[in-house]
């Protein structure tokens, strides 16, 4: 059995109970196991990075510290989370002097980066350690006739030199993974521009507009459904729908998901066992749709 | 060997130095050296009266040794050498110093401590005279013939030039027929004439007019007697030395024989296999047997190997009435020997395909320039029109997208050159056929460097040619109607832009031609950190390789345009010329000489030479010797600072002259300040001293100088022995660390100094005492300035005790 | 020997500054051809905010400009930008680099000292409530384990993290 350390970050425990039920669930019925180790803190995404980023480095090595100790690679729901830990595993690992600067804050805690140990993202575990056929196999469910808009957001995919997810220009991991499950991925304009999320809570209009325009761009493209991978897309996309009906007066209804709610759902979990009530735009059409 | 005679003439350039310096006093001292037979006395000995004095004294049998004290050495020490070979003297046993720029100029000040400097010099002078052998000029054989690699417009001219100066040339194209680039290109800047014309060869007794210039296919060059094209053919071994190179060639199957095919065009008509016709950007196909246009050179047919069924079809063999087709021809190798190489292998287009942003090889009317070349070309695959290639459709939005892959770190961080005026010629071309099309050219910066090239510029506005100053961020495809989009900020008008487009041209960086790293390989010869091939001096030998008799030529070193590619094609081929024409290289033995019987086994030497002149040699009791190429050696003394067993002198350099050298400056100080030995190479670092010296610039008399051929002749032991001769301190004084004159030397010597410092501090030695120095000829304020602070810091430092030392 | 005193004495450029900062260090690459500005999904949709004109101004030594102005804070980090610059400059880590200079320079918008704050106090940008907390066991998922606030804090006080947010005195 392959065992990760879960790293769970600030917005998933605080607000997308959704996303981690339905990613527990998914992968324990695919054999990975999810270690919750204590200790783990805010992995110091943009938010902190714009502060000071050599405090954002510090943190998000002290939290890969705690699964070197562990022993365990690192996997990550949230882009924000993998994108923080990638680019600081990836830095550190790659600059010694650096490396050493971080090492003596963080002494200052006990702790010592050694650069050990990887960080993934969810889809990455899918892909890699499950495989797309043996997850092909597992699918009991199909979701056959379900048109999903695959939408990767900015943090699995850039930088693309430090991250190494997938090719930043053409990525296929999420639309492979979407054709896996039975579903259609649907291509859009502007599928790999941003989501606004990061603009939310300074610059509500801005972000709003961003949001709006991948709403359209889905629409326009027959889309039942977005996917995403990343708690602030979902949020800017779901919760973002009834702010721009409120503000814009523009209606969408586009049911968005996490991919690991569709997975959960095609390897036959009861919706009823997701949580998705969680979801501000209604998800029921698309259960009827697939079941 | 006779006794040795020295004989030693002073100048004093017309009484100047003697103002400064005491000439008597430095007659006494000379007359009291032994082995000096000679001293004389005049305003100058480099001409005239005072060189015949030395030439009779030579002819007498009084002198076999001559040193001249003389200004602008540099200069003098020519004439004077040549004098004095011509009077039977071996011109090597000559030595030359300057009292002026080295000595009472920069110590007009203080002239009793400057004379007592000039007894020093002199009698350094002297005991390196005293120790000096005879250098034999050496004679090796060159072949009058020369092999050009590319036959593109570089390759063509400077074959024609050398077949015209008599050489036998043999020109080898990769590809099935030649003009490389241009030929593609249809029409060149600033010229806007046909890409395809040449000079005509001087064999062309018929067009032979200094004005005429001649389409390749009628200039008569495929008729020039003693050139040899090899179309098809590539070089795929080379061994041997300059003057005589054994050159390996492989000649692919053409499977049609030049000799028969009459191009009656019959077997084109039969083929049944036809595909996209990569020469003309695809917009056509050819059959499996085909050329590429009508007029090339060889004007015979291919068959394409990936593509045609031989003998399962066969049907042009059945048509041709010549029998010229042969299917089972089969690769043939041949050698051949030459004195030189020229190496015209050019560049070609950036595979614009790796930027996925601008989809190009993904969108068919993304293209780029050379593509829309052919078009634009009347023999073209469009007759002329400009067309979007997904539904053949005229063009009649067109937008140019400069700088695709260059000036980019992520691929090539350099300006690719050209790319700007093949644009504007391009638009301009378009803008003039169609007034019509709304042309657009993206761009970072417009750069039209040379005679007429802005008048593009200009002419292009006037045409209404607009211009957007940014780089667009990506190309896009509407998914319902097809067209382009490209998604640009002008940053001038602070505006986005979504140009929508027929065709995108895309003008990608020029990138050395394919297989250029494997025939750098073969050749032994470096490429630069862009991979093109890289000169031995960009300013002064732009045509050479660090190898003689390599040379390179047109756009294998950097894209070139069309006239500046030709310049470079005739200037080297005087190059190659003034090598080879006299059919034998002369070359003195200045060079490296291996005691073989304490060399052994390592490795080292070889793998230091910056020319590659070392090689290891078995020896009758079975272990390894390096045995130098007296040819390919150019007497630097890299080898020597490197053998770790001192088993590698240089003839002319031989560690006792040295070592006598330095004994001799410092034996004499005469000064109240510490002695400072510098050790210069006869490169930078000693025009360096000189022009400190030109300019008057003052620094102390107890700094005294020693020149070696190259820094990097220098062992750590040497600096040691300079302290033990009395030094205080030393300082090296070389060419900049990648200006060195023989690649290397300096860097080399940067690597000892460092080493010697730490011994010297393991000894309790003040590691400052020793100092390395980078500086060329227009630095002698630096050296100044670094002779009065070394001479500071050591009056600071106090007197070096060594044990036992002096 | 003059000119090297007056060199010393001579302070650096505010380019030199976001050079030497972490982030920093690709700025003086940009030659300004404008991909990044036409790969911003935000300047496509408002004036307020140009990356280029960013690099530029601050490549100029307009400081003041550019750190007490809110164009700075308008990036939304997607890396677009920094993944098409031709130059590699980094200019998302960049943008990082002048917020880092801002912010010592006490101009913090409200919203970044309220993540401050929240991360000083429970670890977490975001509070987990009691209410979710509670309601986890009943959706089926395992109880949080602690955050390692306290090891965090200890961090923050090494990099001088917790000091950092304190806005000047008439910043707005």
């Amino acid at each position: 059995m392959t065992s990760y350390a879960l790293f769970l970050g600030c917005t998933i425990p605080a607000r997308q109970s959704n996303y981690e039920l339905s990613s527990r669930k998914a992968l324990a019925k695919l054999g990975i196991e999810l270690v919750d180790l204590a200790n783990m803190t805010c992995c110091a995404p943009p938010p902190v990075q714009s502060i000071d980023l050599e405090t954002s480095l510090a943190v998000a090595a002290y939290n890969i510290c705690l699964a070197e100790e562990a022993d365990l690679n690192l996997i990550t729901l949230c882009s924000g989370c993998f994108e923080s830990l990638s680019i600081a595993n990836a830095t550190l690992k790659a600059d010694e002097q650096l490396k050493a600067k971080i090492n003596r804050i963080l002494s200052e805690a006990g702790k010592e980066f050694l650069g050990s140990k990887e960080v993934k993202h969810l889809l990455q575990v899918l892909v890699d350690d499950v495989g797309l056929e043996r997850l092909k196999q597992r699918v009991s469910k199909p979701l056959s006739n379900l048109k999903v808009a695959a939408f990767y957001g900015c943090h699995v995919l850039r930088p693309s030199e430090l991250l190494k997810f997938d090719d930043p220009e053409r990525p296929s991991i999420l639309e492979n993974l979407i054709e896996t499950l039975g579903a259609k991925s649907v291509e859009y304009r502007n599928k790999l521009k941003c989501c606004g999320g990061l603009l939310r809570g300074f610059s509500d209009d801005l972000a709003l507009d961003l949001a709006r325009e991948k709403l359209a761009n889905t629409t326009k493209a027959g889309a039942d459904c977005i996917a995403t991978l990343c708690p602030f897309c979902f949020v800017a996309l779901d919760l973002g729908q009834l702010q721009i009906k409120s503000k814009l007066n523009e209606t969408f209804d586009m049911p968005v998901f996490h991919y690991s709610e569709l997975l959960s759902l095609a390897l036959g979990i009861d919706p009823k066992e997701l949580a998705l009530e969680a979801h501000k735009v209604k998800t029921d059409k698309i259960i009827s749709k697939i079941s | 060997m006779d006794d040795v005679k020295v004989g030693v003439f002073l100048s004093d350039c017309g009484k100047q130095l003697s103002e400064i310096l005491d000439f008597n006093a430095l007659t006494d001292y000379v007359k009291s050296v032994s082995g000096v037979a000679m001293i004389g006395r005049s305003s100058e000995f480099w001409r005239g009266e005072g060189l015949q004095f030395i030439v009779d004294a030579i002819k007498g049998g009084k002198i076999n040794r001559v040193v001249v004290a003389e200004s602008l050495p540099k200069l003098s020490e020519v004439n004077i050498v040549q004098a004095v070979e011509k009077a039977g003297l071996n011109p090597y046993l000559v030595e030359v110093i300057d009292l002026k720029d080295h000595c009472a100029w920069p110590h007009r000040g203080t002239p009793s401590e400057a004379t007592e400097k000039a007894k020093a010099m002199l009698l350094a002078a002297i005991e390196r005279a005293k120790l000096l052998e005879p250098i034999e000029k050496l004679e090796f054989p060159a072949l009058k013939s020369v092999l050009v690699i590319g036959g593109g417009i570089a390759g063509m001219q400077t074959a024609i030039d050398l077949a015209d100066l008599g050489f036998e040339v043999h020109l080898v194209e990769k590809a099935p027929f030649l003009g490389g680039l241009a030929a593609r290109a249809g029409r060149f800047f600033p010229t806007d004439d046909c890409a395809i014309c040449i000079q005509s060869p001087a064999s062309d007794v018929k067009t032979i007019t200094h004005t005429s210039k001649k389409c390749v296919y009628r200039s008569g060059f495929s008729a020039i007697p003693n050139l040899n094209i090899l179309a098809n053919s590539k070089v795929v071994g080379v061994e041997g030395v300059p003057g005589n190179y054994k050159v390996t060639i492989e000649k692919k199957p053409r499977y049609v024989n030049e000799l028969k095919c009459v191009r009656c065009d019959l077997c084109t008509t039969v083929c049944p296999v036809e595909v996209p016709d990569e020469y003309n950007a695809k917009l056509k196909t050819r059959k499996a047997i085909y050329m590429n246009i009508p007029n090339v050179h060889p004007p015979v047919y291919i068959i394409d190997e990936s593509v045609c069924k031989f003998h399962d079809c066969a049907k042009c063999v059945e048509v041709c009435p010549t029998a010229a087709i042969e299917l089972d021809q089969k690769s043939e190798r041949s050698t051949m020997n030459v004195g030189g190489i020229i190496v015209a292998t050019g560049f070609r287009e950036f595979d614009s395909s790796i930027i996925k942003e601008y989809h190009y090889g993904d969108y068919p009317d993304v293209v780029t320039n050379l593509e829309l070349a052919r078009m634009i070309d009347g023999f073209g695959p469009t007759g002329g029109v400009i067309v979007r290639p997904s539904d053949r459709k005229p063009a009649k939005k067109v937008v140019f997208v400069q700088c695709v892959g260059s000036r980019d770190r992520r691929y090539n961080p350099y300006c690719s050159s050209i790319c700007c005026m093949i644009s504007l010629k391009h638009a301009a071309l378009i803008k003039s056929a169609y007034p019509g099309t709304d042309v657009t050219i993206c761009y970072i910066d417009i750069r039209t460097p040379g005679r007429e090239h802005e008048d593009y510029y200009e002419r292009a506005r006037e045409m209404g040619i607009k211009f957007v100053k940014g780089r667009p961020t990506e190309i896009l495809r509407d998914p319902e109607t097809n067209r382009l989009i490209v998604d640009v900020e002008d940053a001038l008008a602070k505006k986005f832009l979504e140009i929508d487009a027929d065709l995108v041209v895309l003008a990608p960086a020029m990138v050395p031609a394919e297989g250029t790293k494997e025939l750098a390989e073969i050749l032994g010869i470096e490429l630069d950190k862009d991979g093109f091939f890289k000169e031995y001096n960009a300013k002064l030998r732009p045509t050479e390789t660090k190898l003689r008799g390599i040379y390179l030529c047109g756009g294998a070193t950097f894209p070139k345009d069309a006239p500046t590619a030709s310049l470079h094609a005739h200037s080297v081929a005087i190059k190659a010329a003034k090598f080879l024409i006299t059919g034998k290289i002369i070359k003195d033995q200045r060079t490296a000489v291996v005691h073989e019987d304490y060399c052994g086994d390592c490795e080292f030497c070889p793998v230091t030479c910056p020319y590659g002149a070392i090689s290891l040699e078995p020896t009758s009791e079975d272990h390894l010797v390096a045995r130098i190429s007296d040819l390919l050696c150019e007497g630097c003394g890299i080898c020597v600072g490197t053998c770790p067993l001192n088993a590698i002198e240089l003839r002319h350099s031989r560690p006792n002259q040295m070592l006598a050298q330095m004994k001799a400056l410092m034996s004499v100080n005469g000064t109240s300040k510490p002695l400072v030995l510098v050790i210069c190479c006869s490169e930078c670092g000693h025009t360096a001293v000189d022009s400190s010296g030109m300019a008057m610039m003052q620094y102390p008399a107890n700094v005294r100088v020693m020149k070696v051929p190259c820094t990097g002749i220098l062992q750590v032991h040497q600096f040691l022995e300079a302290f033990k001769a009395g030094a205080q301190g030393v300082m090296v004084v070389g060419c900049k660390s990648d200006g060195c004159h023989y690649e290397v030397g300096s860097q080399k010597a940067e690597k000892k100094v460092e080493l010697a410092r730490i011994l010297l501090k393991e000894y309790g030695i003040d590691p400052e005492r020793l100092k390395m120095f980078n500086m060329v000829f227009i630095e002698g304020n630096k050296f100044a300035e670094a002779a009065q602070t070394m001479t500071e810091r050591l009056e600071k430092l106090g007197s070096l005790q060594l044990m036992g030392g002096s | 020997m003059e000119h090297v005193i007056e060199e010393k004495a001579t302070s650096l450029t505010f380019s030199d500054v976001v050079k030497g900062r972490l982030g920093g260090k690709t700025m003086t690459l940009c030659y300004q051809c404008g991909t990044c500005a036409s790969s911003c999904p935000v300047a496509k949709i408002t004036p307020r905010f140009n990356p280029r004109e960013i690099i530029k101004l601050s490549l100029l030594g307009e400081k003041d400009e550019v750190i007490s102005g809110d164009a700075i804070w308008l990036c939304c980090s997607c890396y677009n930008c920094q993944e098409r610059c031709p130059q590699k400059v980094e200019i998302a880590d960049v943008i990082y680099a002048l917020r880092n200079i801002a912010l010592k320079e006490g101009y913090i918008p409200n919203i970044y000292s309220e993540f401050a704050s929240a991360l000083l106090n429970d670890g977490r940008i975001v509070k987990v409530s009691r209410f979710v907390e509670n309601k986890r066991p009943t959706i089926g998922l395992p109880p949080l384990q602690p955050t390692g606030v306290d090891a965090l804090r200890k961090i923050l006080s090494a990099t001088g993290f917790d000091k950092l947010q304190q806005k000047k005195e008439g910043v707005s």
